[in-house]
């Protein structure tokens, strides 16, 4: 009877570890042997060896959307984990505070060409409401997508305000530290940073180190969106990220091979950008002066 | 509704507060600084808020210009003529009927599989022996961490193979693996939460798995149910990368994809860009506030990971 409830149990697993396979396992094992041939989609693969890995190192298209890639990361995945962290801070545990919760996270639930679209005329330089702020102000007004210089930066400022899902995980942690802990550091004459720093980081730091994974891979994959939308990779490719150089060398040039070389690339520098991330958070965990 | 009354709860008990403090000794004085103090709060946090909200708010309005104007220098908040013509224009201008229905089927279709095969993967997950269960979770755990854009170039070629491309089968694919990982997760604590005796009961009484998962557990976890309903009924309507990988045809197009064209038709019209931008996202928006809780039920659960 045990077994074959067991058994009628793993049924039920099957669609999804089915599913999993052919979409997840298989795709990526594939990788590998793509990546090692001239393909274009139609007749047979050849088998190039090494040659497409190899010639990444001197293509400068790859170098400069991989310098991108992390310029972009490393700009977005901190300030939106820090953003999120002080919204939460903000927003944390007093009640009434339900409409500006849900203000926060409302840009995170616009589609991704929606937002991109809705951006596009926002930086616009001349009639776009974001310079015609700055003027009211007297200050400069940069030309934000059309400038290789800020182009990068405003796809940042963009991708800020999307921080929702982070903020909810970070507010659901906050709250999980008992109250408790608080009083107690209060009554041992800790004032608002020593709480902060000493009952409040240590706890949070698990979530923190999750945020900021989930950021990671999300940001790298959710620039193609308003990369492609709103600048092209543009200007002079100074926002071509790696996830639209590889769709544009597999789906519009039909190299195969070559894109299957950058997706390993990309994906092995995400698995060490992730162990960097947790190295980090290792230093700061619960282990540590606490 | 909620909200509103938690604002109101609040304000009552902080008025008892404030009348506690104004009757006490420490007085006046204190009881100033202490709304003063709460005023300043509720300034920073609105003005914070209302940089959230006010760009979405300006595209909104910006949808509403007469087109054909010459564009506004500088702020301007309201259109002299407001209009709803640009609205009626895209959908001259585009299929966007045939856009929305493609959007529906899809969303619809995925949503409703998505719902049975993360809610029978976590539900076999919670009820099989712990050394199965710790697999699959930490299984779970690592396929969250798959980037996307990895995936795009095999599955490109599998569902070519499979000859799914350019159909809306394509589009639907990731709910046969419960779409994301995530949900699979949200169902398994959330079942792992129902005392085991309840399906152990069902079991003597002779109820099989698929009876005890319809009649038992589904019933229980109703609020995570509507969570991965909604959350992935929005991850399906704002997909743009898919369709855009895997459709040729415009026939096939769904709203995403779609909208696309209209910024490649005409770039500088903006009242029209914006027109269509909030067609696209009028629906979330309405869903979130309607359905709010699922957001903070996915986020308070998805915290323990």
């Amino acid at each position: 009877m045990n077994r074959r409830y067991h058994f009628s149990l793993f049924l039920l697993l099957v669609p999804y570890l089915l599913g999993t396979l052919v979409l997840v396992v298989v795709p990526l094992l594939l990788t590998l042997p793509l990546a090692l041939t001239e393909y274009n989609g139609l007749g047979r693969p050849s088998w190039v060896g090494l040659a497409h890995l190899q010639g990444l190192l001197s293509d400068p298209l790859f170098l400069t959307a991989s310098g991108n890639t992390l310029y972009y990361t490393a700009l977005l995945v901190p300030l939106r984990v820090l953003a999120a962290l002080a919204l939460a801070l903000l927003l944390n545990r007093r009640r009434g505070l339900g409409l500006y919760r849900a203000a926060v996270y409302v840009p995170t639930v616009v589609p991704g060409v929606a937002y991109a679209l809705i951006w596009l005329w926002l930086l616009n330089p001349l009639y776009g409401p974001l310079n015609g702020l700055l003027a009211l102000f007297g200050l400069p007004a940069p030309a934000w997508l059309a400038d290789p210089a800020t182009a990068l930066p405003a796809l940042v400022l963009a991708g800020l305000f999307q921080l929702g899902e982070s903020f909810v995980v970070l507010l659901a942690g906050l709250s999980a530290i008992p109250n408790d802990y608080y009083q107690v550091a209060a009554l041992d004459g800790a004032g608002r940073w020593q709480r902060f720093r000493y009952v409040t980081l240590p706890l949070i730091s698990p979530w923190l180190l999750l945020v900021a994974m989930r950021e990671l891979i999300a940001s790298v994959q959710n620039s193609f969106t308003p990369a492609l939308l709103m600048t092209g990779g543009g200007p002079y490719y100074a926002t071509l990220f790696l996830p639209q150089l590889i769709y544009n060398t597999a789906f519009d040039q039909l190299r195969f091979g070559q894109a299957a070389a950058m997706t390993l690339v990309h994906m092995v520098s995400i698995i060490i950008a992730l162990l960097v991330i947790y190295r980090l958070a290792g230093g700061w965990g619960y282990d540590d002066e606490v | 509704m909620t909200m509103r009354c938690d604002v109101q709860a609040t304000e009552d008990t902080e008025g008892t507060e404030r009348r506690l403090i104004t009757a006490s000794s420490v007085g006046a004085v204190s009881s100033l600084a202490t709304s003063m103090r709460r005023l300043s709060y509720h300034l920073v946090a609105s003005t914070i808020a209302a940089l959230f909200v006010v760009p979405l708010l300006w595209a909104t309005l910006a949808s509403l210009r007469m087109p054909g104007l010459p564009p506004p220098q500088g702020l301007s908040w309201l259109a002299d003529p407001l209009t709803l013509g640009n609205y009626r224009r895209i959908f001259d201008l585009l299929p966007l009927g045939s856009y929305l229905l493609n959007s529906i089927i899809v969303a619809c279709v995925s949503v409703l599989l998505t719902l049975i095969i993360a809610s029978w993967a976590g539900f076999a997950m919670a009820r099989l022996p712990g050394p199965v269960r710790g697999r699959l979770v930490i299984l779970a755990v690592l396929l969250r961490l798959v980037p996307l854009p990895i995936l795009w170039l095999a599955r490109f070629i599998l569902f070519s193979r499979l000859q799914i491309n350019d159909t809306l089968w394509a589009l639907i694919a990731p709910a046969w693996m419960g779409t994301s990982p995530f949900y699979v997760l949200l169902f398994y604590w959330a079942f792992r939460r129902v005392p085991g005796d309840l399906f152990d009961a069902a079991r003597l009484e002779g109820a099989s798995v698929l009876q005890s998962w319809a009649l038992v557990a589904m019933p229980m976890v109703r609020p995570t149910a509507a969570s991965v309903v909604v959350l992935s009924f929005m991850h399906y309507w704002s997909d743009f990368i898919n369709p855009l990988i895997y459709l040729k045809s415009e026939r096939n197009y769904t709203l995403a994809v779609g909208l696309r064209t209209l910024q490649q038709l005409d770039l500088t019209n903006w009242p029209l860009l914006m027109a269509g931008a909030v067609v696209m996202m009028l629906p979330m928006l309405l869903l979130f506030l309607l359905a709010q809780r699922a957001f903070w039920v996915a986020g308070g659960v998805g915290s323990r990971q």
